[in-house]
């Protein structure tokens, strides 16, 4: 087990820098994922910590040592790739052992820790087997086999489940949770995918174009998302993001007035008198049906919203709807009677929502 | 570059000029054989084209009289009809039936794998030992050719030397040629026919088109540039090639074998082969020059 | 491809295919059928020969009766000279025989054979490390290196046939028979190198980069995973280029001829052939049996990388 740390790190390919002074944390024993779109800088980082790629400026330790001019071979760290990177020619067996065989372990320990990690993977009937002769998912648990069987200082994860259907992304989620509750080993996962992020990391650090744009544990970025960028891209479906003004004691979006709370009032910002133009962020999943919740006073209301979509998911429903000239998203549970092409009236919570500036993007810290 | 980079080769280095000095460190055997063996003699050879070369080595600087000798050698401009026509013969000859026999081979039929094997034969085959049995089929007196010729059809009531006779030498060669080459131009136009999606020739048949139409407006199309890239890698092959041409027929002096001539028989004259070898080399650098610009597109 | 085809459309493209082939492969049943002939048959346009007739191949592989060339009269007097030694005796008599053993095919077979494989193993080794650092390792020069590469591939042997022999007339190479024969080690060398280096090179670029980078956090170094991931990955396509090369080098004609045309005993087989053909000794049954002998190492090797070759030659172009 390692710590790993990033410090002012600058990647350039060629004339494109890619990394933009990029500084992490990883304490022993973490699980940090590492989340962003396709071409965010998740994966060069994560190739920056394996030896893979060289950082361009800064410095890369692991276990507080300088790492920069060590090669992968000599970072005692394993590796698990979006393709698996199965060595064809190997069999299960010695696809998984191969590392400890290079570090000329002796044969009883690889035998002991070769029937250890098979039992955990339930690998024992395919070790004979080559990897053509696998699924993916007994792919993907000898990928992960022949990272953790070598009891590595970091284990590093390159979009390991992209490559799998629904269902086992969703099981092999849960095995690697459980792995990596039985071996402790410090972690760095690398995914596009914001529940994956959510669901495994004690951290979530989320990148765009070569930043990070905010770190900190899935609850805090869920529910306190730095900028735009991080509210919308976490959490699905996205979080609405509507023009509206603020102005003392309320907000106003497209002519309603929706009632600030009293505990975010006393924390008001100055306000010119034309008010403060700004976006409200709502996430889908905290709108609630007037006709069911009933009045509750210290809810804001959004009234007479057009129903253009209703998409029934079982016990959710998904309303694509129209207030003004804005649509947004609400997702209601089943009770709600509403039908295409009326009118709703959708409740939410004022403290859930969110105050994003238009220009700069960043969190108004209202609340 | 990385701030950690040391200056000099005791100091650790970064990932990146480890992997640039491992890259140069592989490729560099190879590249000093291909300096000295090829490059080397290529400039070598322009060098010596203006000497009078003895084959013992002996050289003496004569300027541009190789030049001049060659551009007064009524033999020579023989020589480089004789390559135009073989080249046309053979790169239209290769390309039209090897695209003929790609579209046959194309077609569903059983065995076609074992057919399609057969058909390369003739291009892995020893050119020495299939130049025997084309000898022996136009052999004036054994061979099948003037059997059928005389006895068979009786298109001339006389027995031919069709290689011993240097105008009917050349159509030989070409025909040779021809057999043995088209294979590769098929097995490379197959690649591409297989590649076309079927879809293509469905919307086309739907469109009204027949099988005519199919092949003028999807399959030609689609390997276009497959052909281009057959007839100019054809031209550089060809215009290089010697065995096919002397094995057969010596007495065809495509500008190869008179190259050769000039350089080991006779009257040895290796300054003035250098030079002929010089004015191909120029004629092979323009085609080069093309098929990198037009096709590869660099 | 589209429709059912008719039944005449059947026996039209029964006949073409089979025309395709006949074509195809008639010159290699004309070599059978002649090697199979007696002197008598060989005017007869049938390829089934009327008597077998072995004798060409007993003689050339050197069992069955070998006739022994008449040793004249004028020699037979001189030897009866009590003045020369036995030793001396032996050595006239086995110059007399080996002139009358006109082709020791055998002796010819193992030439080529062992300049060919030389020839592709050395030109395999320099291709696999070079093809691996031009299409897998990151450095300054590469991409000028693989299109020199390409451009030399596209340069043929005939154009450095005078500068090469000046060269190694130079090094005074060409003054011994194995100086010669190193000149034409080189020079097979150089031909298959540029081939070698481009079938590699493409096949190289197809294999994941993840793999080497799996091995690498499994410890190996960049040489140690071309050994244990590269190689053994490869297998299939270093067999093919290997013999690829091995044919290139085993059908060479034009630079044996230069080099060791006066060393006889070292002739490879299609420079042996074409001196068997012009000379006295030129007999159909021979020449074809020679030729048929010379084409089967060849044939073989086909079958046997078949599928991979067809693959190779279209991925990564071809060399002539």
């Amino acid at each position: 087990m390692a710590s790993v740390t990033l410090k002012n790190i600058y990647k350039s390919f060629g004339y494109v820098e890619v990394l933009h002074n990029i500084n992490l944390e990883v304490d022993e024993g973490a699980f940090v994922v590492l989340v962003g779109p396709s071409g965010c800088g998740k994966s060069t980082t994560l190739r920056l910590i394996a030896g893979l790629e060289d950082a361009t400026e800064g410095e890369v330790l692991i276990n507080k040592r300088v790492v920069n001019l060590i090669e992968p071979q000599h970072r005692n760290i394993a590796m698990v790739f979006q393709n698996y990177a199965l060595y064809p020619h190997k069999n299960v067996r010695e696809n998984i052992i191969f590392g400890l065989k290079r570090a000329k372990a002796p044969k009883d320990l690889i035998n002991r820790r070769l029937e250890r990690v098979s039992r955990i993977l339930e690998l024992e009937d395919l070790l004979d087997r080559k990897p053509a002769q696998l699924s993916g998912g007994q792919r993907q648990r000898v990928a992960m086999g022949r990272a953790i069987v070598r009891d590595a200082d970091v284990f590093l994860f390159d979009e390991p489940l992209s490559n799998l259907d629904a269902k086992l992304r969703h099981q092999m989620r849960s095995e690697i949770r459980r792995i990596h509750r039985e071996y402790k080993t410090t972690s760095i996962y690398v995914t596009h995918d914001q529940v994956e992020a959510m669901t495994l990391g004690d951290k979530v650090v989320v990148m765009r174009d070569g930043f990070i744009e905010q770190h900190g544990s899935p609850m805090e970025i869920y529910l306190k998302p730095n900028n735009i960028f991080v509210a919308t891209f976490i959490g699905a479906p996205s979080m609405n993001m509507l023009d509206a003004t603020l102005f003392p004691g309320f907000v106003e979006l497209e002519g309603q007035k929706l009632m600030l709370t009293k505990r975010i009032n006393e924390n008001d910002i100055p306000l010119p008198k034309e008010g403060k133009k700004l976006k409200l962020g709502i996430r889908p999943d905290f709108f609630l049906d007037e006709d069911i919740v009933g009045k509750e006073t210290h809810l804001a209301i959004i009234r007479n919203a057009h129903i253009d979509i209703i998409e029934p998911l079982g016990f959710d429903r998904e309303l694509d709807v129209q207030v003004g000239n804005q649509a947004l998203k609400a997702r209601l549970d089943l009770r709600t009677m509403a039908k295409e092409g009326e009118t709703i009236n959708l409740c939410f919570d004022m403290e859930r929502a969110h105050f994003f500036d238009v220009g700069t993007e960043k969190r108004l810290s209202i609340h | 570059m990385n701030k950690h980079a040391g200056l000099f080769n005791k100091m650790p280095i970064s990932i990146e000029q480890r992997e640039s000095r491992l890259g140069w460190k592989l490729i560099a055997p190879s590249l000093g054989v291909i300096g000295l063996l090829i490059i080397y003699p290529i400039l070598y050879n322009i060098y010596l084209s203006f000497f009078d070369v003895k084959l013992t080595g002996e050289k003496f600087f004569i300027g541009l009289a190789n030049y001049e000798k060659l551009l007064q050698d009524t033999a020579f401009y023989g020589s480089v009809l004789t390559t135009i026509i073989f080249l046309i013969g053979t790169v239209v000859g290769s390309t039209l039936i090897g695209l003929l026999v790609a579209l046959l081979m194309n077609l569903q039929f059983p065995f076609r794998n074992v057919a399609r094997a057969i058909i390369l034969l003739p291009y892995f085959a020893p050119i020495i030992s299939v130049v025997f049995g084309w000898q022996f089929i136009f052999d004036p007196v054994n061979g099948i050719y003037n059997h059928v010729m005389v006895e068979v059809l009786h298109v001339t009531d006389q027995r031919h030397n069709l290689i011993g006779d240097p105008h009917t030498a050349l159509l030989v060669v070409i025909i040779f040629d021809i057999w043995r080459h088209f294979p590769i131009s098929c097995l490379l136009i197959i690649s591409k026919l297989q590649s076309i999606n079927r879809d293509q020739y469905e919307a086309a048949a739907i469109d009204g088109c027949g099988p005519l139409g199919r092949f003028f407006h999807v399959t030609l199309p689609e390997i276009y540039f497959v052909l281009g890239t057959l007839v100019i890698l054809r031209l550089i092959w060809n215009i290089n090639k010697f065995e096919d041409v002397f094995l057969l027929a010596p007495n065809v002096q495509t500008l190869p074998i008179f190259t050769y001539y000039a350089a080991f028989t006779g009257i040895i004259d290796q300054g003035f082969a250098a030079t002929i070898s010089v004015v191909q080399f120029l004629f092979l650098s323009f085609l080069i020059y093309f098929y990198v610009k037009k096709v590869l597109k660099w | 491809m589209i429709g059912k085809r008719s039944f005449l459309q059947n026996i039209f493209l029964a006949l073409a295919v089979g025309s395709v082939l006949f074509i195809c492969l008639f010159p290699f049943i004309q070599i059978l059928s002649t090697s199979l002939k007696h002197q008598f048959d060989w005017g007869n346009p049938s390829l089934i020969p009327m008597k077998i007739n072995l004798e060409a191949y007993r003689e050339l592989l050197g069992f069955g009766k070998m006739k022994d060339a008449p040793i004249p009269d004028t020699i037979k007097r001189l030897l009866d000279n009590p003045l020369i030694t036995e030793k001396k005796k032996d050595e006239i008599i086995s110059k007399y025989r080996s002139t009358g053993d006109v082709f020791p095919f055998p002796r010819y077979f193992l030439n080529t054979f062992i300049l060919s494989a030389s020839a592709a193993s050395i030109s395999l080794i320099l291709a696999v490390f070079g093809a691996y650092s031009f299409s897998r390792l990151r450095f300054k020069g590469r991409s000028t290196i693989q299109r020199s590469i390409l451009f030399v591939y596209m340069v043929g042997g005939v154009m450095l046939m005078v500068p090469l022999y000046q060269m190694s007339v130079k090094a005074g190479l060409t003054k011994t028979v194995w100086g010669s024969l190193l000149s034409l080690l080189l020079i097979y060398i150089i031909q298959t190198l540029p081939v070698s280096l481009y079938m590699l090179g493409n096949y190289f670029r197809t294999i994941p980069y993840s793999l080497e980078e799996a091995a690498a956090t499994d410890g190996c170094s960049r040489i140690e995973a071309i050994f244990f991931i590269i190689l053994p990955l490869s297998a299939p396509m270093l067999v093919t280029v290997f013999v690829y090369c091995f044919i290139i080098a085993w059908n060479e004609f034009l630079f044996a001829s230069v080099f060791i045309k006066q060393f006889h005993d070292f002739h490879t087989l299609p420079l042996a052939l074409q001196s068997l053909f012009v000379s006295k000794n030129a007999i159909w049954d021979r020449i074809m049996s020679a030729s048929m002998l010379t084409l089967l190492p060849v044939i073989f090797c086909f079958m046997f990388v078949m599928r991979n070759l067809t693959g190779g030659l279209t991925a990564g172009g071809v060399k002539e």
